[in-house]
C-alpha cells in the first residue's frame, strides 16, 4: 500500500504528549513543536467519523505513536482476532512511528475488565507473553514496544524480578521496551523495592520510549492516575534513566482531570531540558 | 476458550474478586500483608466499576440526567453483572443498555426511558460509523426510466432510524445542556432519523410514511416496493436523503448483488 503520510519519527532529543480530545482545537491552532503525539489505539477503533479525521489531520504534521490499552497480552484467553484486525487497520491508516502495548492482562473468560492488571512473574507467564508478543508482531509485520505497568498487588507465585521479566520478553521476542518511569517509582513505593532495579535489568538498546506521568498518593499506596504533574522523585529517576540510556523519545501522559494544553507543554519542556543534558544514544533501538 | 494453567486460574480468581467481590479464591495468590492486599484489590474494583459507569454515562447522557446519579450507577452495576463488556473498546459497551432498561423493574414508571436510550445509542453509533462518499448522480441520471422502479439504494453507514411510541426526540432535546428538561410537547410517537454530516450527528423527525420508506430502502428493497402503492410521493424524501449525502450508492436490475 502506498504511504499516505510523510514518514515521521520521534525526535529522541524532544518530548511528546498524549493527544486527548479536549486539546484537539488548541493543538491544531497552535501547532507546537513536539517530538510526537501518542493516542490510545482503542479510542480510534471506530470505522469513521470525526475522531479519526482529527488523528489523520495531526498525523500530517506529527509522528504518531499508537499506544494500546486493551490487547490483554498476558491473558490466558486467546488474543481477540477482531482487536488485532482493528489495530492492524488503524496502523495501516495512520502509519505510526511506534506501536506499543502493556505487559499486563485485562480480560479473562471473554469479559473485559478495562484495567491494566499485573501478571505473576513466572516462567509460565513469561513463555505465554512471549508467544503473544510474537503473534502480534507477526500480525502487524513490525516490532512493538511493551510497557511495564503499575501494580498494586503482587503474586506469591512470582519467581522473576519485574525488570528481568520485562528484559527477557524483549530478548526473546525482539520487541522493544516502553519504560514507564512513573510506574517504576509507583511499584517500588508500593512494594518496598528498588526503583532502579528495572534500569539495571534492561538492555539500554531495547528501550524505545519513556513515559512520564503523575500518580496519586492514597492511604493504601500510590495509584497511577495520570491525573497530576510528574512528581519530583520521578523527574530524578528519569534523569538517572537517561544517564544510562542516553536520549530516548519521551512522552508526558495525562488522562484524568485533563488540564489546559499549556500544562502538558510545560511538562514536555521540562523533559526537553533533561533530554538536552543527556547524551545521544550509543545505539538506537529497533 | 480460556487456558487451564496456573495463570488462567489466578486470572479467573482475580476477576471474581474485582467484579463480584468474591475474594475467597484470589487470596491464596496474593503476596504480602493480606489486609493491605485486599485494600489494594479494592483500587482495581473501584476503577473497573468507574470505567464501566463512565462508558455508559458518556454514551447515554440524557438517560443519566433523566434518572439521576444513584439510579444510573445502580443500573450500570446491574447491567455489568449480567452483560459485562465483551470487547476491549469501551466505546462499544452499552448496546445492550436500552434492552436492559426496557425490562428494568425500577424504570417501569418511565416507559419511554428505553426508547430514549435507543435514540442515544443511535446517536452514539452514527458518530463513529464508517465514512462514505456520496452517490454518483451522473450515473444515477443515466439509468433508463424503465429501470428506475427496480433501483435499490444503500444508505450512508451512519444512518439510524429509531421508531418510538413516545415523543423521544422532544425528551432528548429538552435534556440537552442549557435546557431545563421540559419537553416542548408531551405527545407524539416519534420516528427519528439520525445521521452524521460534516462530522456532527444530526437528528430529524420523519413523518410515518417517510420513516417506512427509509426503513424499506435501508433493507435494500427496490424503489417501487419501498414507495408503497397508496399514491404517496416518495420523491421529496429521496431528495432529502440525497441532499444530506445519505444515499451512498445504488444498484440497478442488471447489477444483482
Amino acid at each position: 500500500m502506498p504511504a499516505r503520510f510523510p514518514p515521521r519519527a520521534p525526535d529522541p532529543a524532544k518530548a511528546g504528549i498524549g493527544l486527548r480530545t479536549p486539546h484537539f482545537e488548541a493543538l491544531a491552532a497552535r501547532a507546537p513543536a513536539l517530538s510526537f503525539l501518542e493516542v490510545h489505539s482503542e479510542n480510534y477503533f471506530a470505522e469513521g467519523g470525526p475522531a479519526l479525521a482529527w488523528l489523520e489531520r495531526f498525523r500530517a504534521d506529527y509522528a504518531v505513536s499508537l499506544h494500546g490499552v486493551g490487547l490483554s497480552l498476558g491473558s490466558a484467553d486467546p488474543l481477540d482476532p477482531r482487536h488485532l484486525d482493528r489495530l492492524a487497520a488503524l496502523a495501516g491508516r495512520v502509519e505510526p512511528a511506534l506501536v506499543s502495548e502493556h505487559l499486563c492482562w485485562s480480560s479473562i473468560g471473554g469479559t473485559h475488565l478495562g484495567e491494566l492488571l499485573p501478571l505473576p512473574y513466572t516462567e509460565e507467564a513469561l513463555a505465554h507473553v512471549c508467544r503473544r508478543v510474537t503473534e502480534v508482531q507477526e500480525r502487524l509485520r513490525r516490532t512493538i514496544l511493551v510497557e511495564n505497568v503499575a501494580a498494586y498487588v503482587r503474586f506469591s507465585s512470582s519467581t522473576i524480578p519485574e525488570g528481568e521479566f520485562v528484559a527477557e520478553v524483549a530478548r526473546r521476542t525482539g520487541c522493544g521496551v516502553l519504560l514507564d518511569v512513573n510506574n517504576a517509582w509507583v511499584n517500588a513505593a508500593n512494594h518496598g523495592t528498588d526503583p532502579r532495579a528495572i534500569l539495571d535489568a534492561l538492555d539500554p538498546a531495547c528501550v524505545g520510549e519513556i513515559h512520564l506521568a503523575g500518580y496519586e498518593a492514597t492511604p493504601d499506596g500510590l495509584v497511577d492516575t495520570h491525573g497530576a504533574r510528574v512528581f519530583p522523585e520521578v523527574w530524578a529517576l528519569y534523569e538517572e534513566a537517561l544517564a544510562r540510556l542516553g536520549q530516548v523519545p519521551t512522552l508526558v501522559e495525562w488522562d484524568n482531570d485533563i488540564p489546559e494544553l499549556d500544562v502538558l507543554l510545560e511538562e514536555a519542556a521540562r523533559a526537553d531540558a533533561i533530554l538536552a543534558s543527556a547524551g545521544a544514544r550509543p545505539r538506537v533501538a529497533a | 476458550m480460556t487456558g487451564t494453567g496456573a495463570l488462567a486460574r489466578m486470572q479467573a480468581a482475580f476477576a471474581s474478586a474485582v467484579t463480584d467481590g468474591d475474594e475467597a479464591a484470589v487470596t491464596a495468590h496474593l503476596a504480602g500483608d493480606p489486609a493491605l492486599a485486599r485494600r489494594r484489590l479494592a483500587i482495581y474494583r473501584e476503577a473497573i466499576g468507574a470505567n464501566r459507569r463512565g462508558a455508559l454515562r458518556s454514551a447515554f447522557p440524557v438517560v443519566a440526567r433523566l434518572v439521576g446519579e444513584a439510579f444510573f450507577d445502580e443500573a450500570a452495576r446491574r447491567l455489568a453483572a449480567v452483560a459485562p463488556p465483551a470487547c476491549a473498546d469501551l466505546n462499544r459497551y452499552g448496546d445492550g443498555f436500552p434492552a436492559f432498561l426496557s425490562t428494568y423493574p425500577h424504570a417501569e414508571a418511565m416507559r419511554w426511558l428505553a426508547d430514549v436510550a435507543r435514540l442515544e445509542w443511535a446517536w452514539h453509533e452514527a458518530l463513529s460509523a464508517a465514512d462514505a462518499t456520496g452517490i454518483d448522480f451522473a450515473a444515477l441520471a443515466a439509468v433508463p426510466a424503465e429501470e428506475q422502479p427496480a433501483l435499490r439504494f444503500s444508505l450512508h453507514p451512519s444512518v439510524r432510524l429509531v421508531r418510538s411510541a413516545w415523543p423521544v426526540l422532544a425528551i432528548w432535546e429538552a435534556n440537552q445542556p442549557g435546557r431545563d428538561g421540559t419537553p416542548d410537547r408531551d405527545e407524539g410517537a416519534d420516528d427519528v432519523l439520525a445521521w452524521r454530516e460534516d462530522g456532527r450527528v444530526r437528528m430529524a423527525l420523519l413523518a410515518p410514511p417517510d420513516a417506512a420508506f427509509v426503513e424499506a430502502i435501508g433493507r435494500g428493497t427496490p424503489l417501487e416496493v419501498a414507495a408503497g402503492s397508496e399514491g404517496w410521493d416518495f420523491a421529496p424524501m429521496l431528495v432529502r436523503l440525497a441532499a444530506h449525502g445519505l444515499l451512498a450508492g445504488f444498484a440497478g436490475p442488471q447489477s444483482a448483488g
